[in-house]
């Protein structure tokens, strides 16, 4: 203890720290700290307190600062020695953003809620205190965290990628609280506005936090995307809607009028900005000719007035503006010309070389002007046009565009979830609490063994006992991967999915016959009743018919096999297999949460018999959400085929659902095999033989086979009846939720 | 006159409500005219294949006045059994009698019989027409131990929406393959104006914003809609401009309101709306 006591007097020369905590405070401060070093969270989380706690203290209060000593030490505690060696410095950004007592206070309060309730995100909110504070007050990041811990069914993963702002809910609550309007608030409207207007439409995107300055302050596209600022800040709500729908409507314009790209050449910056505004200009007029209401939804951002001074950027504002707004005139002699040689140009305006033509042209003038142009702050105006990259082609340097644009592009990058919270000094293990959770990661990552299984050796015709391991791995969770773009990519699909799922709900009512009560009249019984009355014989009393909705009573399990096959790519395409199968479970569970039905989805692979890996990607209790999906996408394709081990697995999670009905639907690429195994008969008995175990269960099977040689095979394990092959593994997306459907009736 | 027991005149009667006196409006867009034709003169079986609100029914109106055929109508629903197309014993006060239903009706007196939305029944109910669509042409009439040999001018015409729902609801193979198939789209957009403008009686130049309207709604079929805004649609936007109501009110009314329930597809139409007017 007199040791400890030393090393923080050594480290803090008392004046200063006297003067941050005057009087008593002092003695307080002192004994907080000796505390700290006593209970052995280690120098890092003892160091950053000592070092920043007087700072709070003269920030706040000192009173602020040793009550952050125990939220420290609960946080070391309970999520860990980053968490806790982060909160001073998270404390000290917040002071600075909250400058009055209550609302530091009240956050210091919410750290703590956050370190007992949910300590696996203590630290990521605690990383985020920077952006989270200055969108939020005190209040409105009171209620966003109280949402977080409240809307994800307490499941640690989850809460998580909601603190980390994974969760696209968590950045949507997060706009919300801040009274922003943003992306994902109109993306439900924006999407179907503008597919409406221009028909096939690529996908849209929120620009990511990490782009470009320039590029998150307009929207953009690439052929693959229609990329869209997360937010316009300074505008309105309602304005923002507009702003978003002009952005939108105008990205169209160009998908539909800009058909191929200027080379840059070597144009000058100014030549480049004022040929895109030409070809803004020239697709808008296309535009409005086919739908003349857009006019009143772009021209009232055109708010550039004639100004004293000839810069370029007001310049290039009020020539766009004299282009899109004919009510305006501009007593400038530059705009004038470009107006009158872009409206003279109107017979050509099919043609995107006008384009080129003009702004050559304005370029040169606006050289001789010597007017300067500085391309680095030049913003595009108005703001809901986009920053024109799409247009051109910048030759040799293109490859690299495209890689950054994909870099800007693929929102939220794969993080290693859950390694970052590893403390960096790992040696010291007297750390039980917080350790605990590390290392039941680090196990997860190897496999924790479940279950031995029986296998059936039809050699000797007997099973030989606990032959099997099955361990169990942690699935992986990966943003925006196939499962994740299912929408984007197959809209058409998960839409007739859709409408199959409400037939399928709806013609669940069902006309019974022959009822002896009801609540209509058979007519056809009642007419036989009569006959047989007239002819003397005793009529039958059943003449009633009513409605009964059948219910559905079925649980099921969708058994993926991710073995090294499934790498390979898909004849005719750039997917592979497994992007496939990822696809068609992300449809087919859309279809199955519709339904109702639980179910739950599971992945596995082998590496020998004592090493059968099983991927539990969603449990039957568990909600579908798109944590589903990213662990769908995380899956890795690797390793072989022991297909018996697993179905007895996954059959005996099915085993414990209380449902009516209980199918088992694996999806598998191939022969079982391993490489322990040389008869290739003997996985085939194998896995017969677990389908016969779980029949007699009362656990109906069903398999899919991608792999047109697969139909022999299949059919003695499954059964003709319930196993089908196909040939074109692209239409098992297609065709799984029908399966699935047909099956299920 | 060839059929057996119990045949009647072509002009029975009953079948005057059948008739169609008046020529229907229809503007055509192919050759779906003259194929009828020549498919009614080989009596071969029709399917009408399309989006709803497209034309068939329309159609089959006209060929039938063109034709000088009664033309039996039959909505199929997915209660319906065979014997209410057949027909069925029914009681009175001295014992039972039968009645015929709608299909034995246009095979007896040579009607042009139309079953519409043929899917939606049930297969078992289906499959009674088999026997009427090939070389056959009878329809036996089991509880009564009767086989009705068709009328000479006896057609049988089926339509049959393709749409999403035709997995769980499709017909059967034997079926499908029974017949001759003309397929409806809505037509050009020229066209469709010329049907709506002479529909609703409005102008043309608002009948040709309603098309351009309807194309930004059939831009989001398999994108949040099952089907965009049919030529039908249209033509209730018209009439409600035509009596008065403003374009962008008749066009919520008759062309939002009714296709979706969810607000975000509702606003994103809306305003395509807006883009167009």
């Amino acid at each position: 203890m007199t040791a400890e006591h030393k090393t923080v007097r050594a480290m803090h020369p008392g004046e200063t720290i006297r003067s941050a905590f005057p009087g008593d405070l002092y003695e307080s401060w002192d004994d907080v700290c000796r505390r700290l070093a006593g209970a052995g969270y280690g120098n890092v989380v003892t160091d950053s307190y000592l070092r920043h706690s007087p700072e709070l203290a003269r920030l706040a209060s000192p009173q602020a600062a040793i009550v952050l000593a125990t939220i420290v030490s609960g946080l070391a505690i309970r999520a860990g020695r980053r968490a806790a060696a982060v909160a001073p410095v998270a404390a000290i950004v917040a002071a600075k953003r909250y400058n009055d007592a209550a609302s530091l206070q009240e956050w210091l309060r919410l750290i703590e809620q956050v370190g007992d309730q949910a300590p696996e995100s203590a630290g990521a909110l605690l990383d985020q205190t920077a952006s989270l504070t200055a969108r939020l007050d005190v209040h409105a990041l009171a209620s966003w965290i109280r949402i977080g811990l409240r809307s994800n069914n307490g499941e640690p993963e989850r809460r998580l990628r909601f603190f980390t702002l994974e969760d696209p809910n968590a950045r949507r609550w997060l706009l919300r609280e801040s009274g922003e309007v943003g992306f994902l608030d109109l993306e439900a409207r924006l999407k179907p506005y503008l597919t409406a207007l221009w028909g096939e439409t690529p996908p849209m995107r929120e620009t990511p936090a990490n782009a470009p300055e320039q590029a998150r302050r307009r929207p953009g596209f690439d052929g693959s995307v229609v990329r869209l600022p997360a937010a316009y800040p300074g505008f309105s709500g309602s304005d923002s809607e507009k702003l978003y729908r002009a952005a939108v409507a105008h990205i169209g314009a160009h998908l539909k009028f800009s058909h191929e790209r200027f080379p840059v050449g070597g144009l000058k910056p100014a030549q480049i900005a004022l040929v895109s505004l030409i070809e803004d200009a020239r697709v808008e007029h296309l535009a409005m000719r086919e739908l003349p209401g857009l006019a009143r939804l772009f021209t009232p951002f055109h708010a550039a007035e004639p100004s004293g001074t000839a810069t370029a950027p007001g310049l290039f504002a009020r020539l766009a503006r004299a282009l899109a707004d004919p009510g305006y005139d501009d007593p400038d002699p530059w705009v004038q010309k470009g107006r009158r040689a872009f409206f003279e140009a109107e017979a050509d305006w099919a043609s995107q070389q006008i384009s080129r033509r003009i702004g050559d042209l304005l370029g040169n003038d606006l050289g001789q002007m010597r007017v300067q142009f500085d391309p680095k702050n030049y913003v595009v105006q108005p703001p809901y046009r986009d920053d024109n990259l799409g247009l051109w082609d910048f030759g040799d340097d293109d490859q690299q565009q495209s890689s950054e644009a994909e870099q800007v592009l693929s929102s939220a990058r794969i993080r290693e979830e859950l390694d970052d919270s590893r403390p960096p000094d790992r040696t010291e293990t007297e750390m039980g609490d917080a350790g605990g959770c590390v290392e039941l990661i680090e196990q997860a990552q190897d496999g924790v063994l479940v279950a031995r299984y029986p296998e059936y050796d039809y050699v000797a015709a007997r099973e030989q006992p606990e032959w099997t391991s099955v361990k169990e791995y942690a699935p992986k969770a990966v943003a925006s991967g196939p499962a994740a773009r299912l929408v984007e990519e197959h809209a058409d699909l998960v839409a007739r999915v859709k409408a199959l799922i409400r037939s399928a709900r709806v013609s669940r009512a069902e006309r019974l016959r022959r009822q002896p009560e009801g609540e209509f009249l058979d007519m056809d019984a009642c007419i036989e009743a009569m006959v047989a009355r007239r002819i003397g014989e005793a009529p039958d009393h059943r003449l009633h018919g009513r409605y009964e909705r059948r219910s559905r009573d079925l649980s099921v399990l969708l058994l993926l096999d991710i073995s090294q096959s499934t790498a390979e790519k898909v004849r005719g395409s750039t997917r592979t297999v497994l992007d496939v199968e990822r696809q068609s479970a992300a449809l087919l569970a859309r279809a199955m949460a519709g339904l109702g039905d639980p179910f739950a989805i599971a992945a596995f692979c082998s590496d020998k018999r004592d090493d059968v890996r099983y991927v539990r990607i969603k449990d039957f209790n568990q909600t579908y959400d798109d944590l589903v999906d990213a662990r769908l996408d995380g899956l890795e394709s690797g390793l072989s085929t022991r297909i018996g081990a697993a179905m007895r697995h996954a059959g005996a999670d099915l085993a414990c659902e209380r449902s009516y009905r209980r199918l088992l639907l694996v999806v598998t690429d191939g022969e079982p095999s391993d490489i322990d195994i040389e008869d290739r008969q003997y996985l085939v008995e194998d896995a017969r033989k677990a389908v016969h175990h779980l029949n007699l269960f009362g656990i109906d099977t069903f398999c899919v086979g991608l792999d047109s040689n697969a139909d022999s095979y299949l059919g003695r394990i499954f059964g003709q009846r319930n196993a089908i092959t196909i040939a074109a593994v692209e239409r098992l997306t297609d065709l799984l939720p029908k399966l699935y459907l047909t099956l299920s009736r | 006159m060839h059929s057996t027991s119990g045949a009647k005149s072509a002009h029975d009667p009953a079948l005057d409500d059948f008739r169609i006196d008046r020529e229907p409006y229809y503007r055509s867009v192919g050759h779906e005219v003259a194929l009828f034709q020549a498919a009614y003169g080989a009596r071969m079986p029709v399917m009408l294949k399309g989006p709803t609100g497209c034309g068939k029914t329309r159609f089959v109106e006209h060929m039938a006045w063109r034709l000088k055929r009664p033309l039996v109508t039959v909505s199929c629903h997915e209660d319906m059994t065979a014997s209410d197309l057949v027909g069925r014993y029914l009681l009175d006060a001295d014992g039972t009698v039968w009645h015929d239903g709608p299909l034995t009706l246009a095979v007896r007196s040579g009607a042009i019989c139309y079953l519409d939305e043929i899917v939606e029944a049930r297969q078992d109910t289906t499959v009674v027409i088999h026997s009427l669509t090939d070389d056959r042409r009878i329809l036996p009439l089991e509880k009564k131990n009767e086989v009705l040999k068709a009328h000479p001018d006896f057609q049988l015409v089926i339509s049959y929406n393709p749409g999403y729902q035709s997995v769980l609801k499709d017909l059967k193979e034997s079926t499908k393959q029974r017949f001759a198939a003309i397929a409806f789209t809505y037509p050009d957009a020229a066209i469709e104006a010329e049907i709506v403008a002479s529909e609703a009686g409005v102008e043309r130049p608002v009948a040709e914003t309603l098309v351009r309207i309807a194309q930004r709604s059939r831009n989001l079929k398999g994108h949040g809609l099952e089907e965009g805004a049919s030529t039908r649609m249209l033509i209730n936007a018209g009439q409600l401009v035509a009596g008065g109501i403003a374009l962008d009110q008749a066009c919520e009314v008759a062309l939002v309101l009714p296709i979706t329930d969810d607000t975000d597809m509702r606003d994103a139409l809306t305003a395509a709306i807006a883009a167009c007017l």
